[in-house]
Order: C-alpha cells, then sequence, then structure tokens
C-alpha cells in the first residue's frame, strides 16, 4: 500500500476531489497547511499598511490506496492540481507498513 | 434466607417494570419521584433486617433527597449515628450497602453524627446535598437535627451562601458550557441544567420565597422552572436508557434517538434533532436567567432605579444606561421590563431606536443587553424575525453556537474588533478607517444571519427579511444600504477567498463589481472578522486570514484605480445585455459560454456590435497550430479591423507584427487579450502602408506569413530586417522611453516603451519580450505622428509579475530600440 500526500492550491481542492472520485478513491483526507517552496512568501499591502506573508496556504490531500492504484491516484491529482503557474504545489509517495480500519479491525488491503 | 424476598431484587424487578411502562421519552418527575419511593422501601426493609441498633438511623441526600432518582442516578446515602460503636455502624454499613453494590446499583455514602455533617459543610456541593436530607429508616429525629444543623447554618449568613451558590455556578459554567446553546450539553452539570435548577430551589429554600417586600421569584417564573425540571428530567433519563449509563452529555449520536424518544419529529423547517435541541435551549435559558435574576434580585443593594419605565424606549434607555455605565442593570429594571406589554408590531418610536444603537455601541455589556432583551421576549416584538433564529442550533463543522448566540456573539466581536488597538490584523485598523457608518456595521453584525430559518439558502433569505426589519427600525438610508448589503454578502470574501484563484484578474474584477466601494469592502472585512471569532476558533485560521486578506487587499487597489466599481460594473452588465440582444438567434448557452471565456478588459474594451462580430472567429475550438485571421471593416474610412485567434504562445504577438510589416500593413492599434481557456484574441486596427485601400492579396501575404511563422518555416527576423534596409531611419528625433511599472496591476508589470516609429518596431519590441520569455498579456499601442506609445501588461512564464527590478528587461529594449 502507499500513502500518496500531496500539496496543492485550495482552489483546486474540488477538482482534485472530483477527480480522485471519478477514479474510485473512496476516502481521502485534508488538511489546511502554511509553507513554501519556490512560491516564497511576499508583502503584501491594503491601502498602506503593509504586512509580511510568510507562508502561503495550501491544502494538503493525503490518500491511502493499493500498490496498483498508487500511479492512478498520482496521475489523476497532478493533472486536476495543475494551473501550469506557480505554487501548483508539490506530491509524494510513500510506503504504507501498516493499515488497520478501527470499527472493524480489518487490516492491510482490506481496510482501504 | 431463601423464604425472604431480596429487597434490592425487587427493587431490580420494579425498576426494570416501571422502564417498561413508559417509552424512554416519559420518564419525568413523576417516575424519578416513583423510583425514589421504591429505593426508600428497599433501604428501609433493609434497615429493618439489619437490627441497626437505637442512636441510628439511614437518610437520604443529594437528588435522591429530594426524591428525584432517574434510571441511572446514584443513590446518595447518609448514615447517621450518635457516637455508636465504630463496628457496629460499620456493619449496618455493610448491611446497607453490598446488596445494591451487588446488583449493580450505584450507591454513595457517608456516616456522620449531626455534629460532623455541621461540621463537614465546607464544601458547597456537601451542604448542598444535605440541605436535602430526608430520613428513610431508623430515628427521625437524628435525620431532623441534621438538617436544623445545616439549614441553620445556611440561613445564618444568606449572603455568603447565595454568592457560593453563584460563583460555583459561574465555575460550572466555565468547566462544562452551558445547556443554553451547546450543541453536545452536559444536561447536569452545564450552566442552565439540572444543577442550576437545584441551585435556584436551594436559593428559595435557604432564603424564603420573598425578601424586602420583592418576589424572590416570580409565579411566571416558578411555572417555566417546573417546566424545565419535566423536560430535564426526561432527556436525562432517555439518555441514561438509550446509554445504559448514567450520561449527562448529550452527545450527537444519540441526538436522534432522544428525539425520537421524546416525541420530536421532522417538520418542514425544524428536523427532529434540531426541534429536541432548541426545545432545550429555551428551557436551559430561562433556568440560566432565572438563576442570574434570583441571584440578583437578593444580592442588589437596595433598588436604585427610581423610575420604572413604562415604555419600551424608556427600558431600552434604562438598560443602555446601565451597559454604558459598565454595569449590571438592576433586577427591578429587568422585572418592569418584563411586565411591559407594548403594542405588538409597528414602527419603532424614535426613543426606541436611539436606545437600541446605544446598546449596539456600548460593547459586551451592551451584546449582554441583547441577551437579555431576548430572555424578556422583548426583542421578539422589536425583530420578530428573531424569533425564527432564536435556539436555533446549527450543524456544520464549524458552529458551535445556535444562530441567535452567535449573533450576539458576532456583534460582541464586532464592537471589540473597531475598538481594539491592540489587535495585530494588519488590514482591520485601515479598515476600520474606510467605514464611517458604525451603526450600520454593528447591525450588520447582529443580524447578518438573520436568514438562517431552516429554508435553506440563508444567504437569499437574509436579503429578503433584512429589508421590513430595517423599514421597521426607520435608519437613516445609507446605514440601511449597507446593512441590507452585509446581510445579503457576508459569505463573499470567504468564500471566494477559500474556493477561488485568487491570481485569476476576471475573479478580482468580478468580487470588486460586486462589492461596488472601499468601504463597503472593508465593512465585508470586518464583518468577516467578527464572524469567524464568533462561530469558533476554526473559523479564522491564519491560513484563512492569508486568503481573505489577499482577496481584499486585490480587490481593495482594483476599487482604488478605478478598474472597476458601480459604474464599470453597470456598463459591463449593459454591455453583456446588449451582447445577449445582438446574439439573440444564437442558441443561449453557447453566448453565455463564450461570455464566460472573454476576460473583462476585452468585453469592456470591444464594442457589442464588434464582439457580435468577432463571436464566430473566436467560438469554436482552436487546434494547436491553427492560427484564424480575419479583416472586417474598421472604425473609419482606410482603416480595417484584423482579429487574430490562436492559441496564446510565447512570441505569437511578434509574428503577428512582423507579418504584417512584411505584408504592408501599419499597426495604429493592438489590444491583444487571453480567454480564460488560454486563447489569443488579438483586435488589431491597421491601414495599408502604401494604398488607402488595402488590396485582397495584402491580406493573403499576411496569412500566409504568419502562418509560416507559427510552423517555423520563415526567420521574419530575416526578413524583416532585409526589408528594413530599403527605407530610411525615422527623420523625427524622439529619445527611447522605457518605464516599467510593477504597482499598476496585482497581475502583471506594466512597461512602457515610447520610440519613434518604423518599420516593424512592433515586431522588434514583442520579439525582445519573447526572447525574455515574457507573456504580453494586454497590450496597447497607438500613434501620433510619428511617435509611438506601447504598453504591454506582461507576465512571466510562470504567470507572475517580473522581480522587482527588472532591469534586464529594460535594457534589452533598449539595446533593440537603440
Amino acid at each position: 500500500m502507499k500513502l500518496v500526500t500531496a500539496i496543492v492550491k485550495p482552489h483546486r481542492l474540488d477538482e482534485v476531489k472530483d477527480a480522485l472520485r471519478e477514479i474510485g478513491v473512496n476516502g481521502l483526507t485534508t488538511t489546511d497547511v502554511e509553507g513554501f517552496g519556490r512560491q516564497r512568501g511576499h508583502t503584501e499591502v491594503y491601502r498602506g499598511a503593509e504586512y509580511q506573508v510568510d507562508f502561503v496556504p495550501k491544502v494538503r490531500v493525503e490518500v491511502v490506496v493499493d500498490d496498483a492504484e498508487a500511479q492512478g491516484v498520482v496521475d489523476a491529482i497532478v493533472k486536476a492540481a495543475r494551473t501550469g503557474k506557480i505554487g501548483d504545489g508539490k506530491l509524494w509517495v510513500t510506503e504504507v507498513e501498516q493499515l488497520v480500519r478501527i470499527r472493524t479491525g480489518e487490516m492491510g488491503p482490506d481496510a482501504l | 434466607m431463601g423464604a425472604a424476598p431480596d429487597p434490592v431484587g425487587t427493587l431490580r424487578a420494579e425498576y426494570e417494570a416501571l422502564e417498561r411502562a413508559y417509552s424512554a421519552g416519559h420518564h419525568g418527575v413523576w417516575a424519578a419521584r416513583r423510583r425514589a419511593g421504591l429505593v426508600d422501601v428497599a433501604i428501609a426493609e433493609l434497615f429493618a433486617r439489619a437490627g441497626a441498633p437505637p442512636g441510628t438511623a439511614v437518610a437520604a441526600v443529594g437528588g435522591y433527597g429530594r426524591s428525584l432518582l432517574l434510571p441511572r442516578s446514584d443513590i446518595d446515602l447518609l448514615i447517621v449515628h450518635e457516637g455508636v460503636d465504630g463496628d457496629v455502624v460499620s456493619g449496618l454499613a455493610d448491611a446497607l450497602l453490598y446488596p445494591f453494590w451487588n446488583v449493580g446499583f450505584d450507591v454513595g455514602h457517608a456516616v456522620r453524627t449531626p455534629e460532623e455533617c455541621e461540621r463537614a459543610r465546607d464544601r458547597l456541593d456537601a451542604e448542598a446535598a444535605m440541605l436535602d436530607v430526608r430520613a428513610v429508616g431508623g430515628e427521625p429525629s437524628l435525620v431532623a437535627d441534621v438538617r436544623r444543623r445545616v439549614s441553620s447554618w445556611a440561613g445564618r449568613d444568606p449572603r455568603r451562601f447565595v454568592a457560593a451558590i453563584r460563583d460555583d455556578a459561574a465555575r460550572r459554567a466555565d468547566r462544562f458550557g452551558s445547556s443554553a446553546h451547546l450543541l453536545e450539553p452536559d444536561l447536569k452539570e452545564g450552566s442552565g441544567g439540572w444543577r442550576d435548577l437545584h441551585a435556584i430551589e436551594l436559593i428559595v429554600g435557604v432564603v424564603g420565597p420573598g425578601a424586602g417586600g420583592t418576589a424572590l421569584l416570580r409565579s411566571r417564573e416558578r411555572d417555566a422552572l417546573d417546566g424545565a425540571l419535566e423536560f430535564l428530567a426526561r432527556a436525562r433519563s432517555a439518555l441514561h436508557l438509550e446509554t445504559r449509563k448514567p450520561s449527562d452529555r448529550l452527545v450527537l449520536d444519540h441526538q436522534p434517538a432522544i428525539a425520537a424518544a421524546m416525541g420530536f419529529e421532522d417538520e418542514p423547517r425544524l428536523i427532529a434533532i434540531d426541534g429536541l435541541m432548541r426545545a432545550l435551549f429555551e428551557h436551559a435559558r430561562q433556568v440560566e436567567f432565572t438563576l442570574r435574576t434570583v441571584i440578583a434580585r437578593f444580592l442588589e443593594e437596595a433598588s436604585e432605579s427610581a423610575t420604572v419605565p413604562t415604555t419600551t424606549g424608556a427600558a431600552l434607555g434604562a438598560l443602555a444606561d446601565a451597559a454604558e455605565a459598565d454595569r449590571e442593570p438592576a433586577a427591578a429594571l429587568l422585572d418592569a421590563t418584563e411586565d411591559l406589554d407594548p403594542p405588538e408590531g409597528g414602527a419603532w418610536t424614535d426613543d426606541e431606536r436611539s436606545a437600541f444603537l446605544r446598546l449596539l455601541r456600548a460593547g459586551p455589556r451592551g451584546s449582554a443587553s441583547l441577551e437579555i432583551l431576548d430572555r424578556l421576549g422583548v426583542l421578539d416584538r422589536l425583530i420578530p424575525a428573531w424569533a425564527d433564529v432564536r435556539c436555533r442550533p446549527q450543524r456544520d463543522p464549524y458552529h458551535r453556537f445556535t444562530v441567535d448566540t452567535h449573533l450576539t456573539a458576532t456583534l460582541g466581536a464586532m464592537g471589540r474588533i473597531l475598538v481594539d488597538e491592540t489587535d495585530d490584523d494588519p488590514v482591520r485598523a485601515e479598515a476600520v478607517k474606510q467605514v464611517s457608518d458604525r451603526d450600520a456595521l454593528l447591525l450588520g453584525s447582529l443580524l447578518h444571519d438573520i436568514g438562517k430559518t431552516g429554508e435553506g439558502g440563508h444567504v437569499a433569505v437574509g436579503s429578503r427579511v433584512i429589508g421590513p426589519i430595517l423599514q421597521r427600525i426607520g435608519l437613516p438610508d445609507h446605514t440601511a444600504s449597507l446593512v441590507r448589503f452585509m446581510v445579503s454578502q457576508h459569505l463573499l470574501l470567504p468564500d471566494t477567498a477559500t474556493r477561488r484563484d485568487l491570481s485569476d484578474e476576471d475573479l478580482i474584477l468580478d468580487v470588486a463589481a460586486a462589492v461596488g466601494s472601499q468601504e463597503r469592502l472593508a465593512a465585508l472585512y470586518l464583518l468577516a472578522r467578527a464572524d469567524a471569532e464568533a462561530t469558533g476558533p476554526a473559523a479564522w485560521t491564519p491560513w484563512r486570514a492569508t486568503l481573505v486578506r489577499e482577496l481584499v487587499a486585490k480587490v481593495q487597489r482594483v476599487l482604488e484605480r478605478g478598474e472597476m466599481g458601480p459604474e464599470v460594473a453597470g456598463e459591463l452588465a449593459a454591455r453583456m445585455d446588449r451582447l445577449r440582444d445582438l446574439l439573440r438567434d444564437a442558441p443561449a448557452d453557447e453566448v453565455d459560454r463564450f461570455l464566460s471565456r472573454m476576460p473583462r478588459s476585452y468585453l469592456l474594451t470591444v464594442e457589442p456590435d464588434r464582439v457580435a462580430r468577432h463571436v464566430a472567429t473566436i467560438a469554436p475550438p482552436v487546434g494547436a497550430r491553427e492560427v484564424r485571421a480575419v479583416h472586417l471593416e474598421g472604425a473609419r474610412a482606410g482603416a480595417s479591423e484584423l482579429l487574430v485567434v490562436a492559441r496564446d504562445r510565447p512570441g505569437l504577438l511578434s509574428w503577428i507584427a512582423g507579418a504584417l510589416s512584411l505584408a504592408g500593413l501599419s499597426i495604429l492599434s493592438a489590444q491583444v487579450f487571453t480567454t480564460t481557456d488560454g486563447v489569443a484574441v488579438d483586435v488589431f486596427a491597421v491601414e495599408g502602408a502604401w494604398e488607402d485601400e488595402i488590396p485582397e492579396r495584402r491580406w493573403r501575404e499576411f496569412r500566409g506569413m504568419l502562418r509560416r511563422a507559427v510552423e517555423g518555416t520563415i526567420s521574419l527576423e530575416y526578413r524583416v530586417n532585409e526589408k528594413r534596409r530599403w527605407y530610411p531611419a525615422p527623420s523625427v528625433t524622439v529619445p527611447v522611453t522605457v518605464a516599467i511599472d510593477n504597482g499598476a496591476s496585482d497581475f502583471a508589470t506594466v512597461i512602457e516603451v515610447g520610440a519613434a516609429d518604423r518599420l516593424g518596431l512592433l515586431y522588434d519590441i514583442t520579439r525582445v519580450f519573447a526572447d525574455l520569455g515574457l507573456d504580453v498579456h494586454l497590450a496597447k499601442v497607438a500613434t501620433y505622428e510619428g511617435r509611438v506609445v506601447d504598453s504591454f501588461y506582461v507576465r512571466d512564464a510562470l504567470g507572475r509579475k517580473l522581480a522587482d527590478d527588472p532591469a534586464d528587461v529594460e535594457r534589452a529594449v533598449r539595446r533593440e530600440l537603440a
């Protein structure tokens, strides 16, 4: 099993959700996060009041999937989250050692 | 042993029979008393069988002492003795308690002499429990002695006693929250719950029903408390029976079962669980408020309100006086206010309006006064729509309070935000300066969710009901219209900021059009903050704050620069209407799709009748290497309009400019736009370089040249330079100017280039941009008497504005034009 973690622009979340639903992913977790990559922080100005925005708001999407489905999930997220502009985010895939459905106690791929 | 029936076994059977006899939602006060009676019988029997020695007694205390036992309540016993031998007493305790413990009843106990009881009341809960002491077995005189000692001690210093109750209630409210608006309330310990009810009874019991001529408890309040007791007994009993445990927190999971058991059903605008919670909140509010009022009536020094208000206006005025002086309103004032019976409905009087606005301005005390007015039923009369949001639960991940509590909390938050100089929000202070009409901000905060009436779409409902409310209040036009705007647009900023692409210029223009003015933008921002603050900690995280502020800053600049505003928005709407009319023969959804693809700047610069001529060229999907070029009749004689449509790519504009110049066509002006789906729409005004009427062959030549340039089969650069050799350099001396402005737009860097006109000038400039990887997003080209001034809105390859020091760009342009 793999954990696919993606950092995407907040306004692409709906697209990502729809794309994953379309390929049959039936569960994901999202978190509001802040950070920076190449798209550093910047200075905002409102009526002369300047303030520094150090971290850029993003959404973290996490999906645990079977090995065979991981690439499909990666492709779907990348396609849905891409705007072509700076700050589209990143995605990484990690190995999942164990998975338990808390309600039933099912383990491994059964718990997906 | 075997022959005599086991009293606790019998009790267990009786409990179960009682459970079967009534459905889970109907175990009220009667059933609670019945249970206590059954326990009395069992204890008396066990006490008798234990062969208790003289000088001992067993008494019920706490809830059992009050004869109120819910299905899983603890049974609290007090074993009283007159210094009897320790072994004997512990044998008695064992004989009484073990049978209960063996069968699984929770029994709490204490063993004391009457003197020890008197000493044990250092804790309020022990004292309160013993005030309810009731003899069950043994010598009644012993129990009477206990009661006399404890209650005379409490009665000796009733102020201390009442103050202790007040402090204890405050501690509980702090720890368990309120049963009057929390979605998962603690029915026992929460404020407005079971313990608060008991606290009122204790005060009345110790102090007596009247003090100083005024009743401590009014008869209406007595009735309300009886109703609350019955409701809470049923709800708590149902929860005990549902969970098979002495649970008192009414969590969401259990609400459907409890609601069904108590007979709540789904109604059109109120689902069953909301009906349950609403009923609970109504009762708990009465209890909370009555406890507070009873304490205030008792503790208040000689009543200070000399004049008793006789009109709602006067009552509101007196409340406002108290709020402004930062003191609790006198109990006598509240009683008088409650007794008012003003005529129903109609416009507010001047007194009512001015006093109400004073309350809104009075900060935390003011919003507390509004809650008092709600409890007294005055708010409903002033604002009838308030009844629809009263005690209405909200079920979403953010809200913790009922709608009306959220509204008064939003008012409180706004009051604070307006004056709190320690607030570190960088946008707040400037926004506060922007809004001159604070009454509108406060009233808009109080009423922003007035549409949450269970009819769905609360913003739409709110926009509908706010009109009549404002009319009744009778506010100046400016205030009324700002309040109306706040109610109808209060979600605009947070929703747009968190769900839409803030780097989309058209989105910012649309928000600016909806907002219309800098004052309104500031009002919405302040409301978004107050709303979030009153909702819960999850509603205004740094994450959301950053997004909302970015949106506000961008919209602010668009409004400041006049790129959008009421006039522009009106103009845009008028042009779209006109265009729809011109295109009325085309399917409406195709027209809508076209309009949504086109940037606002295109619709605002190109006249509708010209847009109508463009649709056929722009609308069909454009292939990767496809180039469409159409020339149309120009705005004036001799000039033609040229429309070029192709997939946007760096260099496209330079190819068009180069091909035009090679074909002998001069550019008078150029406007380039990009659709939302990445298609370049370039509109040129051109004239023949050599003849007044442009012959068809020049268009053919242009199209062929452009197509081959796009395909990469010819070098435009070579051809333009070749051609230029045959023409003299410009005769007028015009200095080359390059001005780069990063502040003019949030979405692009504006580069303005001035130079003498010459063959292929636009080609030269745009080729430099293409070489630098810059994308021209909008261009305005104008030629005056041999001098050209061109402005370009450019972005880098990643769609950003240029870096802060774009000296490279300036140098490259200058080198090219030198």
